[in-house]
């Protein structure tokens, strides 16, 4: 029976994350269509556009070309089954945030090996944005990682999830420190204005995306999604609690529109000026909080 | 028996290929060939084996040769890249001069490693040692020119290395009586605190200088990158292993656990892990700076050289356990790395990552080889290298050490970075005109590729296999033996494990890749063939990946110059500038020499008179 | 607008997700691009039906040209529609490039643009309004629908004649051939 409800998890969680990511996506374009005083598509448009995209005959550069964006797809995939979903976890007791600090690697190298066959100046910019924003946002991200392990004295997210339900959250403890700036670098890790150097279609045409089409375009989309997904996901759990589904899921929501209105009011950031952001506060913020943590246990 | 004819074997067959390679090239190269593998043979059959034996006497000290499970591990590592590097040798030396002396000096360069691994005493040990390091020198700057000065530079670290470690070696001798290093071990056990943190920080000198520990890793990156390139596999691969060798052999070996963590009240051990973060951070990002491809790989190895000390530092027996598992893995894929630039050096010529570009299409294997050792250098799951970090990570964080953990990461993040720009420079992107007709790798070239590649995979997949063998050093060293099976370590502490993600992978990826397969079809176009509204991307002209980080250089380069070599290069001139000085004495004028001595003389009459000193 | 039939998403799904989610190469050859800002911003708000302009033409499925189109942009629009993937649709947006509209008698300008490649429809008028590329794409629903925008594939079964035009106007040109050429003498 365990076994039986292990499996269902395993297929269930990814569906769930798949759908929430998608549906997000759908409401990102309504909810800015909305803020710019436009009526805006309808609220399933992301799916019309899957649907679209896999009718469509893709161009393919070559096998690296399709093995970059298996690799980061499937990579997105595994890192849902590592995070609880409302408390439902089927891969908690085998690895927890150390799995997850690490897995979050293979999507930036999937795409990033994809692009790079695709011989086009704006993917070569793309890339080396993306991986430049990833490492500047990682160093406050594995401070934050590394205070809520060595508070919670566990590397299993599902202790910390249940440690908040017996107490407290985490953003209303000593950790206080390590939620502002999680929040702080929580729009470069979704790729959101002010920084979404890394895919802006109107300066190097999306970027990495540039020679993306038919399914290469939607398997990208669906990995976007999960990443959205995910990074609030981990959020959610890490700070605000988690809770059982809907309210696990309201919560995303909330965190969720609080980004929309960001990426909604700020223009783009250089690489360099976020680079120049996201290791000055955030990053002091963190290691403040991590001597804070070491301090007071 | 057998560890003397395997030192036998390859000494004389060293000598005996260069005198061969004075009638014939085609002979020369079989000999070379067959040596190294029947040694692999020799070594492998030598499996399991332990025992001591003394094979000479030098000043009443008899020489011991031993053979345990430590020895062995690096004795089959040595012998399988040097085996592999000779092999590709075979095309990469192909017409160049010198080449007898080439293949002597790479010989001699294996025996001597492979005599430090199996001497049972210091006095063979230091021998060997010179022996390593001289015909390293000789290597290095075999292609003269900027190689000489690097080899200068090595050498001279290495000379000064090696003095401590004689220091170390004396005063062990005139403490105890021996330098048997299990009778050793036996007696140390006596000595106070302030003696062995003495004898430590002497052999550690010795052993950061060859492993190039951050503040004396100066020799390293021109040496690496000026080297020929089956060297600088053996170089980046082994050679600065012997490093860690001695690191366990001192720390472990010697020490023991109990005693190496208590040295200094724990302030040894604390400063140890602390220098093995720095090497992990300053060169990576040093690494992310580099255009040269070897000079990237050289820092690359300093930076997995600090994690291979943090696990052994640390001082547990998974810390131990992931450090020596890390320099397995190591040795693996940076040989591949080093061999398949060599590769592209041999084909196109230039090393230089700004004017390379798109040959995957045209060097396939090459490609896969280099895909291969970067997966394991960046630790994906199904590469060893996976394994191996990730038993580090899990020490550090289950020991308690957040900051040194954070140095961890963050170094593999830069590593992700500087291997992707490896990856991306050579391979991928645009084709240079001038390349157009390079032609795949000979097969000589492509044999330790595909070797070396199944290697990374299958210790990935199965990596039960070298834990194995490493649980049992382990265990000989005075650790709890842990429950090993063929998928891993099976009763680990903490719920973190494996398999589970490995299965997950491989599912994920299957079902992504079945999903993919079904959905949709696919136009394959060449890789040129690529948008920029509306035009042809010009050939030739555009080189867009001309500094592929340059926004963050900009940030960073102020602050990650290698101020340990500009200080050593002030030294330098501070001590070339002293000499100059004193030499300035010696003006030549026959007067000036005379005044000195009345002046010599006077001194000792006036001192003699007015102090009354003897 | 059929959007939320169930029953024609469950029948042909392909047909509908081109109806519905039309991304567009604007391609700015002329003044007509200056009607594309009020389409895609508040004013008109093309996003409602799924129109959006795509970042690169892989992306895309609807090329529109604006404006009169010189001999020189005539080989990156060519570039351009051979690199947008199967099935695509294109639009030409003005007179000129119906019948080379002001320009009919310039030496530097291509007269009709469907003889270089298939256009489904047009828009005419010097300048159309934004509303008639609404009226455009609901046309184009039509085509879409009836399976009657198969301008690609009449590229693709006609490409020598289309190749020939080219090279005509164009003299030779620089990239290979996009689909084998039957050789019509046989």
């Amino acid at each position: 029976m365990v076994t039986v409800m292990k499996i269902l998890e395993i297929i269930v969680s990814p569906l769930v994350a798949l759908i929430v990511g998608i549906f997000f996506l759908g409401l990102f374009r309504k909810m800015m269509a909305r803020i710019q005083w436009r009526y805006g598509p309808p609220l399933i448009q992301p799916v019309i556009d899957l649907v679209r995209l896999f009718n469509q005959r893709g161009f393919s550069h070559g096998a690296v070309f399709d093995l970059g964006i298996i690799l980061s797809l499937a990579g997105a995939l595994v890192l849902v089954l590592f995070i609880p979903i409302g408390g439902m976890c089927p891969l908690a007791n085998s690895g927890g945030l150390l799995v997850i600090l690490y897995v979050m690697l293979f999507a930036p190298i999937g795409i990033a090996l994809s692009g790079g066959e695709g011989a086009n100046p704006n993917i070569s910019i793309g890339i080396s944005r993306k991986l430049i924003l990833t490492l500047s946002y990682e160093v406050p991200f594995i401070f934050i990682i590394l205070s809520l392990m060595s508070y919670y004295q566990t590397i299993s997210i599902v202790e910390i999830v249940k440690a908040q339900a017996h107490y407290h959250w985490s953003l209303f403890s000593p950790l206080f420190l390590s939620g502002v700036a999680y929040f702080m670098i929580l729009p470069a890790m979704l790729g959101i204005r002010p920084f979404d150097m890394a895919s802006a279609p109107q300066e190097i045409s999306s970027g990495i995306d540039v020679e993306y089409g038919g399914k290469y375009l939607a398997f990208s989309q669906i990995e976007h999604a999960l990443s959205l997904f995910i990074v609030i996901a981990l959020f959610v759990n890490l700070f605000l609690g988690g809770g059982n589904l809907p309210v696990f899921l309201l919560k995303m929501l909330a965190v969720f529109v609080c980004g929309v209105f960001i990426h909604a009011s700020f223009p783009r950031f250089r690489i360099e000026q976020a680079t120049k952001y996201l290791w000055f506060w955030p990053t002091i913020i963190s290691f403040i909080s991590l001597i804070v943590i070491q301090l007071i246990r | 028996m057998l560890i003397q004819s395997i030192l036998i074997i390859a000494f004389g067959g060293a000598f005996l290929t260069y005198i061969l390679g004075k009638a014939s090239s085609a002979l020369r190269d079989f000999l070379a060939v067959l040596i190294s593998v029947s040694l692999t043979v020799l070594i492998f059959l030598a499996y399991g084996k332990t025992g001591e034996i003394a094979f000479a006497s030098f000043m009443n000290l008899p020489l011991v040769l031993r053979i345990n499970h430590l020895s062995w591990f690096f004795a089959i590592a040595i012998q399988t890249v040097t085996t592999l590097s000779v092999i590709f040798s075979l095309s990469y030396m192909k017409g160049k001069e010198r080449v007898d002396f080439y293949y002597l000096m790479m010989l001699l360069c294996n025996s001597a490693m492979l005599g430090i691994v199996l001497s049972g005493d210091f006095v063979s040990f230091y021998i060997f040692w010179e022996i390593m390091s001289w015909s390293a020198f000789l290597l290095i700057s075999y292609n003269r020119g900027g190689a000489l000065y690097a080899g200068m530079k090595y050498i001279v670290m290495s000379i000064i290395g090696s003095m401590c470690m004689l220091i170390g070696i004396m005063s062990l001798y005139s403490t105890y009586g021996t330098l048997n290093i299990r009778e050793i071990h036996d007696l140390i056990s006596t000595a106070s605190g302030e003696y062995l943190l003495f004898i430590s920080i002497l052999f550690l000198a010795a052993f950061g200088v060859k492993s190039a520990l951050w503040p004396i890793h100066v020799w390293l990156p021109p040496a690496h990158s000026e080297a020929p390139s089956p060297f600088s596999a053996v170089l980046s691969s082994i050679l600065i292993k012997m490093g860690i060798y001695g690191f366990v052999l001192i720390l472990y070996v010697i020490s023991g656990a109990a005693l190496y963590l208590g040295l200094g009240g724990g302030s040894f051990r604390y400063i140890l892990t602390l220098l093995a973060a720095i090497t992990i951070i300053i060169p990576t990002f040093n690494a992310l700076m580099q255009d040269d491809a070897k000079r990237l790989l050289a820092w690359s190895s300093i930076a997995q050289i600090g994690y291979i000390i943090l696990g052994i530092s640390i001082g547990t027996s998974l810390g131990l356990i992931g450090g020596l598992f890390h320099f397995f893995n190591h040795v693996a894929f940076k040989a591949l790395l080093f061999l398949a630039v060599g590769a592209i050096e041999y084909r196109t010529g230039t090393r230089d990552l700004n004017s390379l570009g798109g040959l995957i299409k045209k060097m396939p294997v090459t490609f896969i080889a280099v895909l291969a050792g970067t997966f394991g250098l960046i630790g994906i799951p199904l590469t060893n290298g996976f394994v191996s970090k990730w038993l580090i990570y899990k020490t550090l964080i289950l020991n308690n050490h957040p900051f040194l953990a954070f140095a961890a990461l963050v170094g593999t993040w830069g590593t992700i970075l500087y291997s992707y720009k490896l990856i991306h420079n050579i391979f991928l992107g645009q084709l240079p005109e001038n390349l157009e007709h390079t032609k795949p790798a000979p097969a000589s070239m492509k044999l330790p590729f595909i070797i070396l590649s199944v290697v990374i995979v299958l210790f990935g997949i199965l990596p039960g296999i070298p834990l194995k063998l490493i649980n049992l050093i382990t265990a000989s060293l005075g650790f709890d033996l842990l429950n090993i099976n063929i998928w891993g370590i099976a009763s680990e502490s903490g719920p973190l494990n494996i398999i589970n993600i490995f299965a997950a992978f491989a599912v994920a990826l299957i079902v992504v890749w079945f999903f993919f397969l079904i959905s949709g079809k696919k136009v394959v176009i060449s890789q040129d063939n690529s948008y920029a509204a509306g035009i042809d991307v010009p050939k030739g002209k555009y080189h867009y990946t001309v500094d592929f980080y340059n926004p963050m250089f900009r940030m960073i380069k102020p602050y990650f110059r290698d101020y340990m070599d500009e200080f050593y290069s002030q030294l330098v001139k501070a001590l070339a500038s002293l000499s100059d000085r004193v030499r300035r004495l010696y003006c030549g004028d026959l007067g000036v020499y005379v005044i000195y001595i009345v002046l010599f003389l006077s001194i000792l009459v006036i001192s003699k008179i007015g102090l009354n000193l003897w | 607008m059929d959007r939320n039939q169930i029953k024609k998403w469950l029948e042909s799904p392909g047909k509908m997700g081109h109806k519905y989610s039309l991304w567009a190469v604007y391609f700015c050859t002329g003044c007509g691009i200056i009607e594309i800002p009020p389409v895609i911003t508040s004013r008109w708000d093309a996003e409602r039906f799924g129109v959006l302009p795509a970042p690169s033409p892989r992306q895309a499925n609807l090329f529109l040209i604006t404006g009169y189109v010189s001999v020189k942009t005539l080989k990156a629009i060519i570039k351009t529609y051979e690199q947008m993937p199967e099935p695509k649709y294109t639009v030409g947006f003005g007179s000129c490039p119906i019948n080379g509209g002001m320009y009919w008698d310039s030496y530097n300008t291509i007269k009709h643009l469907d003889k270089y490649i298939p256009i489904d429809g047009w828009i005419a008028g010097c300048m159309p309004r934004p509303e008639a590329i609404f009226i455009a794409v609901t046309h184009l629903w039509t085509l879409i629908d009836k399976g009657m925008a198969k301008g690609y594939v009449k590229y693709r079964e006609n490409y020598g004649r289309y190749r020939e035009n080219q090279e005509k106007a164009l003299g030779k040109l620089e990239w290979p051939r996009l689909f084998p050429i039957k050789d019509e003498n046989e």
